[in-house]
């Protein structure tokens, strides 16, 4: 049975969650002034799946990312003043400013990086669990992937080396409902992403998404069985996105009032906080705290942003080829 | 076989797309049961129903899971299969345990005389919580269920058929089945098979696979070859299901009591379980329990958190959900000759 939450525990899942609902909604409405370089694919309403899978992981296990990845690299300990920074195209950001939103990467917390291919993460966490099997550690790799990359080639190769090579992996499929604006009861043949893993030699498993105590539970299991040598598991992470596939999307084919529901009745952050107070686990005080505490960090956080230096034109060349 | 009555049968039939996926699929063996099957399953059931006699079978839709592969299968003609005989219920689609919960009360409303569930446990409790005097078909779609059998479809349809149609009478072919009653703090639930106290603390992902959280185990019924916390009991005292009475386990953890049990609680998960008592479970009479923290599963899926000041009250009740016996109703057919026929004046 995966360990009972102590209070410190659900503190950090109630501030690692807000973290990343708070850092993406400001993004949200700083990108719309223009000011912020490039593109970005927001994370809020899906925090219950990064906070719930990474609070079993240390700094030496490994993630990878999507495009979608703020979300992940806060929940595995990136310095989320760092992210807006670097978001921002700031030399103080974590990659310098040089990689923005979609190639946030922190090697120091295992953080492997956002990624913009889509189905990229599932070959390179491969390699991290086959260096950590070889080398005799007991880490693990969890490679977050959506709906859309479920059907690519790389996300099947990767499964299937995971589990030939009984490799120490979990693959987290956040399915969203939808892939880019296609609907993925449209675009993914089977009607649970989890179905196939009995295709690849592993178990699948179905978790609902806005319940944070359920991913915490499920991932838990995968991953205690992965690092006792039992091989890759295939997570189905049913959840929803509250914006946009990026920021600007019109969302029209999406339901009138869809995302509106979804806040009102199954925001995991609601869930959250409504289940620990009413069995008295935490106080609405420990609670407004925390949504102070935070606020507060990222509101510096972008007034940071904003007044830190762009990088150096002298740096162009830097940091961007490693000679091994 | 006899002609068609002249009123309409209906026959309701509930597949869930989303059983047999939950956490057991990691930690236990239990396997993926594919919904190709399950849709495969229907289309014979319908065979076997169509064949008895039954006019018109009402199907829950879903959102792509089953219900395309069953349109292909019967070749049914665009969104309304009216005249077919087999049609669809128009209702909004949740994917949810409300689909369940809505499509059964749809199906009663329009005057089914029978329900084939396909579904675990879980699945046949929420057809249960709204199905009222309907007989049900459980049909078992996994390895880990007590209460729905495995069963040929075809066999299944044909014996529901004969019920639906009152060619066999419900004295003969159907059968009245326990069930247990548990009230905390003001919510009413029920389970078909057993309601399980354990020490997990939150709803999480539902199902119960550590035998160490289990507390205190109450079952309708326990085969000494079932699957699931039931066979725990099963393994201390088999209960049939016409049994008058229920089993109440208390347990405790291996290391504090020198009782012990071996069960198979999961597919490929065999569990040695301490044992501080049992008792028979008589109908009507409530077993009280407060003073503890946990949650209630039901049917082996987690579904009531409680306080240690919660009052929870468990009670066996013998009127619960009616089922059809496929071999009683069948044998029945035989020993009648309903499903004889005969060429030419054979009299």
């Amino acid at each position: 049975m995966t360990s009972p939450l102590n209070r410190e525990a659900l503190l950090q899942a109630y501030r690692t969650m807000r973290i990343i609902r708070d850092f993406e909604e400001r993004v949200h409405v700083d990108f719309a002034t223009g000011e912020i370089p490039g593109f970005v694919h927001l994370y809020a309403g899906e925090e219950a799946s990064a906070t719930g899978i990474c609070m079993h992981l240390n700094r030496k296990d490994y993630i990878a990312s999507t495009h979608r990845g703020h979300g992940h690299c806060i929940a595995k300990g990136v310095d989320p003043v760092g992210m807006m920074a670097e978001i921002w195209g700031k030399a103080t950001g974590t990659c310098k400013g040089k990689g923005g939103s979609m190639h946030i990467a922190d090697l120091e917390v295992g953080m492997l990086g956002a990624n913009g291919i889509v189905g990229g993460g599932g070959p390179l966490i491969c390699g991290t669990a086959l260096a950590s099997k070889v080398r005799g550690e007991n880490n693990v790799g969890v490679c977050f992937f959506g709906d859309g990359a479920s059907n690519q080639g790389t996300i099947f190769e990767a499964m299937n080396l995971a589990s030939v090579w009984k490799l120490p992996v979990i693959f987290v499929a956040e399915n969203n409902g939808y892939a880019e604006a296609t609907s993925s009861n449209f675009s993914v043949a089977v009607d649970n992403i989890a179905d196939r893993a009995s295709a690849f030699g592993m178990p699948g498993v179905i978790v609902d998404g806005f319940d944070f105590f359920a991913v915490y539970e499920a991932a838990g299991e995968a991953i205690k069985r992965a690092r006792e040598g039992h091989g890759p598991t295939l997570l189905e992470v049913k959840l929803s996105r509250y914006y946009g596939h990026f920021e600007g999307d019109q969302q029209t084919y999406r339901a009138p009032g869809e995302v509106q529901k979804l806040r009102e009745t199954k925001d995991c952050l609601m869930q959250f906080a409504k289940r620990v107070t009413s069995r008295g686990e935490l106080t609405m005080a420990d609670i407004e705290a925390i949504d102070a505490e935070v606020k507060a960090m990222i509101d510096a956080s972008v007034v940071k942003a904003k007044a830190d230096p762009l990088p150096a034109p002298s740096e162009l060349m830097t940091d961007v080829y490693v000679s091994y | 076989m006899s002609s068609s009555p002249a009123r309409p049968t209906r026959v309701g039939i509930i597949a869930n797309p989303a059983s047999g996926r939950d956490i057991r699929r990691l930690t236990s063996r239990a396997s993926v049961f594919p919904n190709a099957e399950k849709a495969s399953m229907i289309v014979r059931a319908i065979a076997g129903l169509q064949a008895a006699g039954v006019n018109e079978v009402l199907l829950m839709p879903d959102k792509g899971s089953i219900s395309p592969l069953v349109y292909r299968a019967l070749d049914l003609k665009g969104p309304s299969t009216e005249g077919q005989g087999v049609r669809f219920l128009d209702m909004t689609i949740s994917e949810t345990i409300e689909d369940t919960l809505t499509a059964t009360a749809a199906m009663r409303d329009a005057g089914v005389t029978a329900i084939i569930v396909l579904g675990g446990d879980g699945t046949h409790r929420a057809v249960s919580l709204r199905s009222g005097q309907i007989p049900l078909l459980a049909l078992s779609t996994g390895t880990n269920n007590a209460f729905p059998e495995m069963r040929e479809a075809t066999v299944a349809g044909l014996a529901t058929g004969l019920i639906a149609t009152g060619a066999v009478p419900g004295s003969a072919g159907v059968r009245r089945n326990k069930v247990l009653r548990v009230q905390c703090d003001g919510r009413d639930d029920i389970a078909l098979v057993d309601a399980c106290f354990t020490g997990h603390e939150y709803i999480g992902s539902r199902a119960v696979w550590d035998s160490a959280v289990v507390e205190d185990l109450f079952v309708t019924f326990a085969a000494a070859d079932g699957i699931g916390l039931s066979a725990i009991a099963g393994q201390l005292e088999p209960v049939s299901r016409t049994a008058q009475h229920g089993l109440h386990v208390r347990c405790a953890p291996v290391g504090d009591t020198p009782r012990r049990v071996h069960a198979a609680i999961a597919p490929g998960l065999v569990a040695e379980v301490g044992v501080r008592e049992y008792s028979h479970l008589v109908p009507h009479e409530p077993v009280l329990l407060t003073g503890r923290r946990g949650t209630i599963a039901l049917d082996g899926e987690r579904e009531i958190e409680y306080d240690s000041g919660s009052r929870i009250e468990v009670k066996l009740d013998p009127n619960g959900p009616a089922t059809i016996d496929v071999a009683a109703t069948l044998t029945y057919a035989a020993q009648h000759r309903l499903m004889r026929g005969y060429v030419g004046d054979a009299t």
